[in-house]
Formats: structure tokens, sequence, C-alpha cells
């Protein structure tokens, strides 16, 4: 079944996540669909399967077009979703879930229900049986029977995000082998996906996706170069980027803000190991990588979210090993979650009472002097709001601004996750001055970002993830964004990994 | 929240902002009465009769108004305490056991030294009931914190051992002598009751101690510091303890505090009401308490008026069998209603 | 937010719960009905609301009265004098309250022109934070100038209520204060000497056990139900011995207490559970002194079940209805009379206080309008054991037989009546102990 979209439009506040998206995706092929994160790929396909109604635009099914209400209505018009995270009942069995999840006219009866499993796995060269119960699954088999469901429910273009996540490389084989036969017979499948490889390896089609837009000239046949494609994913295109103007500093020669020695911490399936870093204080560091390769890790090290289960980390000189991120912040670590409504700010909260929280000491709480703070960094940051209004109400650049005016002056290090997510060009900027004059204050100020135009703009130091392991500290004079492109996508990655430094598993 | 409009020209407020919390509470009422009318109506009871005496009701006679009072006083206590915990984001169902075990406490000074001067003992035994209140709730407040336990989990579990423990005494150590009866202990010496004005059953002394501790909770709250970081914690814990808020500590300070005043509310269920401990001694006021608290939420301000007007209707109410053959029980029926339909409104408030 | 988000479904319950629980009223306290009491309950309801409709009822019940209420009636009509209730219990309980209401009714029936209201249910469990003096204060309110309060834990209650209303008159059933001088002038205390429907109760279980085990429901712990439970044993072991001729060590006599008069989930024992625990334990009859019907009930239950187990409800007279089969009779308290003269009295302005434990009519115990405690045979007593139960009523009445004579100890072995003398009136109310062979507790 032919999927297209036309001019798909769809908006969460400001933000537009898929913006004029047009595209075809032929049946009998396998389609890949690349991106970094927040770059539209899971809202595009959402709007494809009817977990969300687009806000402009049109999905057309074999050329017509088609309203998906819901995932129901999408099924029985032909496309099904895998998500990344199987959504089934973990104490029924694998029958039963098919049983509970299809409806009544794909499987009218239990004896039906089983044999269409068998089948169907058999046909695929799937390990599923009917009796397994889904708590005895791994996430693969979880994922095979989720795309036996759909098949069963007469799905004819399947969509799978990231389905390579979590599983292992044998099973996602086996999952690739199965994409093909389904491929060949006809169906369409749309393969979302930020990894390379597995594009390269499985597809017949590339699309790119950044900030909501089609990349480049839309749908592309497979092979195509890899460096390609980053640059595609990541911008960073080298002749788009501005020259570099902020003045940058030499290499510091100021002691480090941070010395790790040796330190190994996991979180989930990544970990890292026998990590050795000192980050100069003075100088901003851009973690670049993509995304999930390790760089929330460190930056959780940093700011003592994360305890390490090895080695040493010091701060200033101090050692930290081991204390919880109010030491941290004691010892003059600030940390700026991305989702700042999340972690950084009480939203209800007005701008007022958050610089009332920070006041020293003094039970009775100051409020001509909170709403003087206030004032003040509404006038230094250029923050559009009152002292009365509650942060949530804020736009997100002036939130981000507050977060930075809430700063203590004689704060050391600075650790951002995404310091720009969701700002216009206007306000990234205003942001990033107040970060650089940080800097030039003396403040280490280290960054995670998929933006690769903001790390080569920024970072007097970069420091690479790929697959797990970290490239040593790389004055950012030495990279070139075709060089940056490329290590992150791995070519000639060993050249730049850290002597002893950083390696992960 | 802050009052302050002189500043600069910016942001419009946004649009839930603009509803007035009035206009929604007007349609709770309206709801409220409408689903209280139709059960009414299904039971033959004429309704504007109900409504007059469920209202008027405890403002016929003096002795009325005065039990609406007694009432009222732990009520708001209970309510106020439960401030602090909404306030941090907390659902203490565990009111009813901390007010139970503040009764207990307050028991024990009167029966170790029934001797000492009787002004010096209600003291003691408001002493001992907060803190054994707030004993009871670092209990839950330990469950929450360090074991993770769900505060509502924690609290029901602890409201049954609570019971029990009431009960025990009840029945075993504290009974009355000669006798095993769950109806209560030996009654306390009338020397130790709280004094209460001619004829009436009002000890002034209970609503005084409400409504000082309610005035204290409300410029904790809204003045101070701890109020302050107590709302931080409770509407986004990350968030402050990224801002050096130790959220741990404040979870338990909330509970431990509104434990206490339970505990009071207890004290003044011994000395002031019933005059001896029974095993129903929290007589369901703490989980009315959560019905008021689900309706002013962490607002301390309105705790006097919603906790008068609920103890209002549950006095007002008493006579409903009596003059109209119905259940004095309609009167849960409107306060859960109105609860309900407070949500309700609240919840398409926040749909925008 | 999100954590808002999902603690709403905690919130409705919560919500609900309470809604819920309001409506409930009092499921616990309400025993399985009989269509009997149904019965009487809805004929008589439209009687509580209006006065004049009890005399054009009275025909059909009472034939000789009723001629003179009809045309009394609309004379006192503008006027009614008004009396009032409180009860511990619903007042279908097919127990202690539910006699207590009819004993109520008897009286509006036969006082012209007069008006019973009540407020039933006045416990912890089913009205939580009301109090005895509250609820007596709303029926001065609505009028009433003679209250009668019908459980123990009332009595410090009505004397409050009594001294802040010096017009009123009280009765307190059960209570002990004006015996003990605590109470004030215008409280009285009455009480059936159901001392005797609890021996003939005995007696009836011992005739008819086959297993000598014979178990007591027991309400709480007072001087009251002490001195029920031991003559209830006394009755059992005169009639097992004596009139049976069995060996006294092939006796044994269970008492368990649950806590209140009445079931009340989280605070008392299950009577349904201890029941069924005699049931287990091989108990053959079960008497009952609480003031519902679980006793019977799970006797009949075991009985369709295949076991042969008899149950003694108590204080109601139709409280054998509730499973015919199993009934081996029922003591019971006949209120009507003792409240007609005190509220007469009352009315013509010439009540006095007195403590009244009033004797059954020996002459018929069983006579309506004159015993305020009586025994009706249940139909399982075997025609043989009622012969024999007869004849030691007989005994009873003519004192040629008194069990509270001594030797009798207290379970610790202290005696209570010496050899030789019997006991007095007061010795026996206040029951200290129980008696040496029973099993249970005493908390002295």
């Amino acid at each position: 079944m032919e999927v297209s979209v036309h001019n798909l439009t769809k908006v969460f506040g400001t933000l537009r996540a898929n913006d004029g998206v047009s595209l075809r995706f032929a049946e009998g092929q396998i389609h890949g669909v690349l991106g970094e994160n927040g770059a539209g790929k899971s809202t595009l396909m959402k709007l494809l399967s009817g977990f969300l109604r687009p806000d402009g635009g049109e999905v057309l099914l074999e050329g017509k077009p088609v309203a998906l209400g819901d995932p129901g209505a999408a099924l029985r018009a032909g496309v099904g979703m895998v998500h990344q995270e199987p959504l089934d009942v973990p104490g029924f069995s694998a029958l039963e879930n098919l049983l509970c999840a299809a409806p009544r006219w794909a499987l009218p009866s239990r004896t039906e229900a089983r044999n269409t499993l068998t089948v169907l796995a058999g046909r695929l060269g799937f390990s599923v049986a009917p009796d397994d119960p889904i708590s005895a699954l791994t996430v693969g088999q979880r994922q095979q029977l989720e795309i036996i469901r759909l098949l069963a429910c007469g799905a004819r273009a399947l969509i799978l995000d990231e389905p390579t996540t979590g599983i292992t490389a044998a099973q996602a084989r086996s999952l690739f082998v199965a994409l093909r036969r389904l491929a060949a017979e006809g169906n369409t499948v749309l393969f979302v996906s930020h990894k390379l490889d597995e594009v390269a390896d499985l597809c017949d089609t590339v699309s790119v996706l950044r900030a909501g837009r089609v990349v480049g000239e839309g749908q592309m046949a497979m092979p195509q170069p890899q460096e390609r494609l980053l640059r595609m994913m990541f911008g960073g295109g080298g002749h788009s980027s501005p020259q570099v103007e902020t003045p940058r500093r030499g290499v510091s020669t100021a002691p480090p803000a941070w010395q790790l020695n040796r330190v190994a911490a996991r979180d989930g399936n990544m970990a890292l190991t026998d990590l050795n870093l000192a980050i100069p204080a003075g100088a901003v560091v851009g973690l670049a990588g993509l995304e999930g390769s390790g760089q929330q890790i460190l930056l959780r090290l940093l700011c003592g979210q994360f305890r390490p289960s090895a080695g040493r980390i010091s701060l200033a000189g101090a050692d930290l090993t081991g204390a919880g991120a109010a030491a941290f912040r004691r010892g003059g670590v600030e940390y700026l979650p991305a989702d700042r409504l999340v972690e950084g700010v009480v939203g209800p909260l007005t701008l007022a009472e958050h610089f009332a929280l920070l006041q020293p000491e003094g039970a009775i709480i100051d409020r001509r002097a909170a709403e003087g703070a206030a004032r003040q960094a509404i006038t230094d940051y250029s923050i559009k709001a009152m002292p009365a209004s509650p942060i949530m109400a804020l736009s997100g650049g002036n939130q981000q601004r507050a977060m930075l005016a809430m700063i203590p002056d004689n704060t050391r290090a600075l650790v951002c996750e995404q310091p720009t997510r969701g700002l216009d060009v206007a306000s990234a900027r205003a942001i990033w001055g107040r970060l650089l004059a940080r800097r030039d204050a003396g403040c280490a100020v280290v960054f995670a970002t998929a933006d690769l135009d903001e790390i080569l703009e920024y970072s007097d130091y970069v420091l690479v993830f790929f697959a797990g392991q970290i490239s040593r500290l790389l004055p950012r004079a030495e990279l070139s964004a075709p060089r940056l492109a490329e290590l992150i996508g791995g070519v000639d990655f060993a050249t730049v990994a850290g002597s002893r430094g950083a390696t992960a598993t | 929240m802050t009052t302050s409009n002189q500043a600069a020209p910016a942001q419009k407020p946004p649009k839930a902002a603009i509803r007035s919390p009035l206009l929604f509470g007007a349609l709770a009422l309206v709801g409220a009465l409408i689903f209280t009318s139709i059960v009414l109506l299904s039971s033959g009871v004429p309704p504007l009769e109900a409504y007059r005496l469920i209202f008027l009701g405890a403002f016929s006679t003096p002795v009325r108004i005065s039990d609406m009072i007694m009432l009222a006083a732990p009520l708001m206590l209970c309510s106020a305490g439960l401030t602090l915990t909404f306030a941090a984001g907390l659902y203490n169902l565990g009111v009813e056991g901390q007010m139970i075990l503040g009764a207990v406490a307050a028991m024990i000074p009167l029966r170790l030294f029934p001797d000492l001067p009787p002004p010096l003992l209600w003291a003691l035994a408001f002493a001992c009931g907060a803190a054994g209140g707030a004993a009871w709730a670092t209990l839950a407040a330990w469950l929450r914190v360090g074991l993770r336990v769900n505060e509502i989990f924690a609290g029901l579990g602890l409201n049954f051992l609570a019971s029990g423990i009431a009960l025990y005494l009840v029945l075993g150590p504290w009974r009355r002598v000669g006798q095993a009866s769950s109806s209560g202990t030996e009654p306390l010496p009338n020397a130790l009751w709280l004094p209460t004005l001619d004829k009436l059953r009002l000890a002034p002394i209970a609503p005084i101690v409400a409504l000082i501790a309610l005035a204290i909770i409300w410029a904790a709250v809204t003045r101070t510091r701890w109020g302050l970081e107590l709302r931080a914690v409770g509407l986004n814990p990350q968030a402050a303890g990224r801002m050096g808020v130790p959220a741990a500590r404040r979870l338990a300070e909330s509970l431990a505090a509104c434990g206490a005043l339970a505990g009071l509310a207890g004290a003044i269920q011994i000395i002031g009401v019933f005059h001896q401990l029974i095993p129903s001694i929290s007589s369901g006021i703490g989980l009315l308490a959560l019905l008021v608290v689900l309706l002013v939420r962490a607002n301390p301000a309105w705790v006097l008026p919603v906790a008068a007007a609920f103890a209002v209707f549950t006095v007002g109410s008493v006579q409903l069998p009596l003059a109209l053959g119905t259940d004095s029980s309609i009167a849960g029926v409107l306060q859960g209603a109105l609860v309900l339909f407070a949500l309700l409104a609240r919840g398409l408030s926040a749909r925008k | 937010m999100k954590r808002a988000l999902t603690r709403w479904p905690a919130l409705l319950i919560l919500v609900l719960g309470a809604i819920l629980s309001a409506c409930g009223g009092a499921p616990a306290s309400t025993p399985t009905e009989s269509p009997a009491t149904e019965a009487t309950e809805s004929a008589e309801a439209p009687a509580a609301t209006e006065a004049p409709a009890a005399a054009t009822e009275a025909p059909a019940t009472e034939a000789t009265e009723a001629p003179v209420a009809a045309t009394e009636a609309p004379a006192t009509e503008a006027e009614p004098y008004i009396f009032g209730m409180v009860l511990v219990g619903p007042i279908n309980d097919g127990g202690w309250n539910q006699a207590q209401y009819e004993g109520m009714k008897y009286v509006e029936e036969r006082i012209p022109g007069s008006k019973f209201i009540y407020i039933d249910k006045v416990n912890p469990a089913d009205r939580p934070n009301v109090k005895v003096e509250q609820v007596i204060d709303e029926l001065i309110a609505q009028g009433a100038t003679f209250v009668v309060t019908n459980s123990a834990e009332f009595g410090d209650g009505t004397n409050i209520a009594a001294e802040a209303n010096p017009d009123v008159t009280f009765i307190h059933a059960s209570g002990d204060s004006v015996l003990a001088g605590k109470a004030p002038a215008n409280v009285g205390n009455i009480m059936g000497k159901m001392i005797y429907g609890k021996m003939m109760a005995g007696c009836a279980a011992a005739l008819q056990s086959e297993t000598g085990k014979i178990s007591y429901l027991g309400p709480l712990i007072d001087p009251e139900t002490r001195r029920l439970v031991n003559s209830a044993y006394l009755g059992a072991k005169y009639c097992w011995t004596d009139v049976l001729g069995k060996p006294a060590d092939q006796l044994s006599f269970k008492v368990t207490w649950i806590g209140f008069w009445f079931n009340i989930p989280g605070v008392t024992l299950d009577p349904t559970q201890v029941a069924n625990d005699f049931i287990n334990g091989g108990s053959d009859v079960i008497l009952s002194g609480i003031d519902t019907t679980e006793a019977i009930v799970e006797a009949n239950k075991a009985t369709q079940a295949g076991k042969k187990v008899y149950a003694i409800p108590y204080d109601y007279k139709a409280a054998c209805e509730q499973a015919p089969d199993v009934c081996l009779g029922v003591p019971y308290f006949n209120w009507g009379p003792t409240y007609l003269k005190a509220i007469s009295d009352a009315k013509a302005g010439t009540f006095q206080q007195s403590f009244d434990w009033i004797a059954p009519d020996w002459t018929n115990i069983n006579n309506p309008d004159t015993s305020i405690v009586g025994f009706e045979n249940g139909a399982a007593l075997s025609a043989d054991n009622a012969t024999k139960l007869d004849a030691f009523i007989a005994q009873l009445a003519d004192g040629s037989l008194n069990l509270y004579t001594g030797p009798l100890n207290y379970q610790d072995g202290t005696p209570f009546v010496a050899d030789g003398t019997t006991a007095d009136d007061k010795t026996i109310w206040y029951s200290e102990q129980l008696l040496e062979g029973v099993d249970g507790q005493s908390a002295p």
C-alpha cells in the first residue's frame, strides 16, 4: 500500500514539530526516516498511525486522502505502528495479548487467533509461542508479537519506531529478515531510526528530517554517503554554518574545574568506564554525538545527580566522589536541565517567589527583596515578565533567561542540557551571550546539544561521543564541520579516542 | 500569591487564570445541590425543607450553635494541617490515625496525674496530643521518604493500626473498672473537662486553639520561606531540589506538622467533647477534613469558612431524621457531592 | 502535573468512598430481617409520624381500648403529649432495640393524643461524633417531655441532659445511676429481671443439648451482662444435673464477648464468626446475649448444612421467627406495660424517681399487658423438654427454687454467695465476676 503525506503540519504550542512535510512511501519497499532527537520523526509517524491529528496537510493511502482519527481507524485503513516499548499487558500470555488487543472482526475466536499467531510466526521466522507469558518474553519477542498483531489486523503498512533499541543484534538481524520478507510480499515498511548503519543495511529509500522539515531533495534512493546523511541530519554543512565570530580563548591554563579519574557509571544499557577527564575552567565544552551515546551520563555525573560506581570526581580540587547534587551545588555547580518545567523551575510559582526561594537564610520571606531581585533580573536579562508572573506563563526563551538569571554570581561551573532547545534564534543568541559572559568570568560551561552548528559556534572544546566511546578533549580550532560529522558517525573515531581516555561499553 | 502590579507592562496572564475560580465554585455548588436534590427527591423528602434544616438548622438554637463550633474546632485543626501536606503534594489519608494517636496521647497525662491543677493538665493534654499525632505522622513520613511507601497507603495502614491501639486500650488497660466495653474508657472526672459556657457544650478553649493554629498555619504557608519551600516541593520536587530545597525533609516536616494539628484535634475530642477515650474518637473528622482540603487545597485562608460550613451541614442535619424522617447522612452526600463537583469543575477549567 | 494526574483515581475513590459511607447507614447492625418483622415495621411506620393514625389503626390490634383512643384523639390532637426514645441500634434489629421500640409503640396506642418520636442507631459507628446529649436535645426540641434512653452507655449523657432539662422526665433503661445515687431527680431506671429469662434459656439449652457444650454469644462485659451469663449458667447447670441427672463435669458453658451490643466492623469481634467458632468447637446450643440475631442465623445455616445446632435468641418476642426450626425459645422483654405506667405517671405529674428492677408476672410470664420479662418456647424444643421447662418455670415462680443459693463462687474462687444463704438483688445486680464453672473472661 502506498502511503504518502502532503504538506503535513503539526504544531505544539510554538513548536512546529512537522512543518509542511511531503513524502511518498511506495509499496513493496523499506523506507528509512532519519533525524536527530526532536527532528519530528516521531510526530510524523504518530500522524500516520492516527495517534495524532494533523493541524494542516493530509495523509493519503493509495493516493486517496484519509482522516485517521485514532489508531483503530488507522489500523482499519491498513496502517499499524510498532512502538519502541511494545504496548502489551505483562500478566497475559502472548495469545491473550493478541486477543485483547485485536478487534473482534480480526480474530473471531481463540482457536483462530492461535492459528494466526502460529502461522505468522512461522512465516516470519519469529520465536513467539501462543502460551508464552509476556513477562517471560524479551523486548524483541514482544515486538514480534506486536508485528503479528498488526498483520493479523490487516496492516499493509508497518511503521517501526526505533525498533532496534533494546534488542540484541541477533534479534535485530531476524527482525530485518522479516521486514524484508514483508516488503517483498508487497507491504510498505517505514523504518524510523537515527542509526545510519541500520538504515544503510535495510532501507531502499531514505528521507531526512530536521527541525520538522524534510531536508534536501526529499526522498532519496539508497545507498547514500554516510557523511552526507550526517550533514543533513545535523546541519553543520560547513557552508551553511556562520563563521565563528565569538572571541575564542586559547587553551586555558586555569586549573581544571572538574577532574575525573577512572570514573565508571551506568544508566540502563549505557555505561561509561575508565573515564579520565579534566574539564577546564573558563571554557565552553560541547558534548557532541548521536542521542543516547553517553552524554547524559556525563552531564549528570558532573552535577552530582549520578554517583560514579568507580573512580573519583573532584571539583576545583575538592573530592566530591559519592556526594549528592546538593554538595555539588554548594561546590558551585549549577545544572540547567533541558526540560525546564519538569526539572528546572516550579511552574506555578511566580518569578518573585523563585527569587524568594533563592534568598539566603531567613525564616520570613523578604517579599520586597525578592521582588527587587526579580525586577533586576527582568531588566538585566530582558525577561518579558512581571515579578508576579507565574513562570509557566512565560515563553520558553524567557523561562531559560529566568533560569540563567537565578544562577548565583559565584557559580564555578554550569552544566547545561540543550540550553537553547525550543528557542527562536534571537533568544538562543541572547542565552549564549549570557553563557559566554559567564565563561569569560571564569566559569566552566559544559553543554550537550543535538545541533552541530551550536557545538561548532560556541564551544572552546568538543567531546565527541560515539557508540559508547568518548573522544579526548578536542580543541574547537582543530575541528571542521565535516570532520565533526564524520566523528559523530564513527569515521576514524580511533584517531581521537582518549589515549587511555574514555571508553565505554 | 504575590500582589505587586506595578511592574512593567508585559505578558498577559494565561487564559485559565482569567476564568474566575468563583465561577467554577458557583458551578460546583449548583451541581452539588442538583445532585443532592435528586437524592432527596428520590427518597421522597422535600429538598427545600431539607436544605433549610441543613443550612440554617445549626443556627436555630444556642445549643446547636455550640455543637457546631465544637465540631468545627477539630475539623479546622485537621484541615489546617492538611493544607500543609496538600501544599507539599501529599495526600495525608493518615490524618484519622494521627488524630486517634493524639487523643490516646492526650489521655496519658490525664490518667497519670489527675491531681495536677486542671489548667496545667489541659496544657499537658494538648502538648501530648500534638506530640502523639506528630509521632504517628512521622512514622508515615518515614515510610514515605525512607521506604518510598506511598503516603496514601501508609496512612491507611497506620489508621487501622491506630484504631487497633485505641480499641486495645479501651477494652484492655484503660477499661472501666469491672467492665470491658468498646463504648469507651471511664469518663474523666468533671474537673478535668474543658470548662464550658453555661448550659452549653461549648468549651471556648477549643475554637480558640483552632483559630490560633489556623492563623499560624496561614502565616507559615503564605509568609515564611518554609511555606514557600513546601509549596515548591509540592509543585515540583525535582526543580525545588535543584534550587537547593531539601525536598524529603520538607515532606516529612509537613506530615509531622499536620500530625501535630490532628493530635490537637484529638486532644479536644478527649477533654472537650467525649471526656473519655472511645474507639472512634476521631469520629470521621479527619476524613471530613480531607474533603474540606480537597475544596480549599493549599490555601489556609479558606479553611475557616469551608470547615465552618461543613460543620453547619453536619450539625444541621442531625435533626433530619426527626423533622423529615430522612437520614442525617444526607449532609455527607451534600459534602461529598460538593467536593466531587468542585474537582470536576477544576478538571474542566484545567482543560481550558 | 503528571503526579497530580496519577493521583486523580485515588482522589475520586476517596470522595466516592466518603459519599458512599455517608449513604451507607448501618448495614453492619441490620440483621437479616424476617418477613414478619418487616411487616410489623411497615404497618407501624405511618403511626410514627401521625398520632391520629395510631387511633385508626388501633381497632385491628386492641379491640377493647381502641374506641377510647379513637374518641379522645381529636380532643387532644392540638397539643399532643410527646415522648421520645434514644436507641443504640436500629429499631428493626430483631432484638433489644426492636423490643424497646415496640414497647413505646404500645404506649402510644394506649395514651390518647400522645406521640412517639425516636432517634435510633445512636452509636459511634452509625453516627460518629453525635453524643446522646445532643440527640436528647433534638428530641426535646421536637417537643418531647419524656425521654427513654435505652443503652447502658447512655447513663452519663442522660444524667447530663437531665440536669440541663429539669422539666423533662427521663428513664434510663438498664441503668443504675438511681441506685448509685448519681441521678438527678428527674431520672428513673427501669430494667426487667431478665435473670429469670436467662435461667429459663439456660435450662432449655441444657435440656436439649446432646453434647453438653453450651456457648453464649456475649456483648460487652459489664455487671449486667455478667449477671445474665451467670443466670443462664445457673439455669443450665440445674437442669443438666438436677432435672436430667447428668454429671456436672459433662456440661461446659463458654462465653465469648464481642465487645459491644452488636457488630461494629473493625471494632467488635464479628458475631457471625464467633457463632461459627462455637459451632466448629462442638457447641450444639448457642445462647445469644447481643442485640442482634447472628446466633440463630448461623445455627440455622449450620443445621441446613447437616449439623444439629440450636439457638436461643434474646430480647425480642418474635426473634424465633428468623429460624423456627432451630429455635429452642427466646427470653424477651415486654417493655410496654412498664413504660405505659411510667409515662402515664409523668404525664399526670406524679412521676417519682425510682430504681425499678421488675420481676416477671409469675402468674403468666407471657401476659403482654403485665409481664416485663417472658419466655416464648421455640418450635425446636421437644415436647418432653417443654414439659420439663414448664416445671422449672413453675418452681421459679412459686419461689421453691432460688438458683442464687450458696455456695456459689466467682471464677477466681472468691465466695459470691455463702453456703446456705441466698443473694439479694443488689448483690446479683452488681455481679463482679462470672461464676466458677463458666469458661470466659470476667473483666473484674
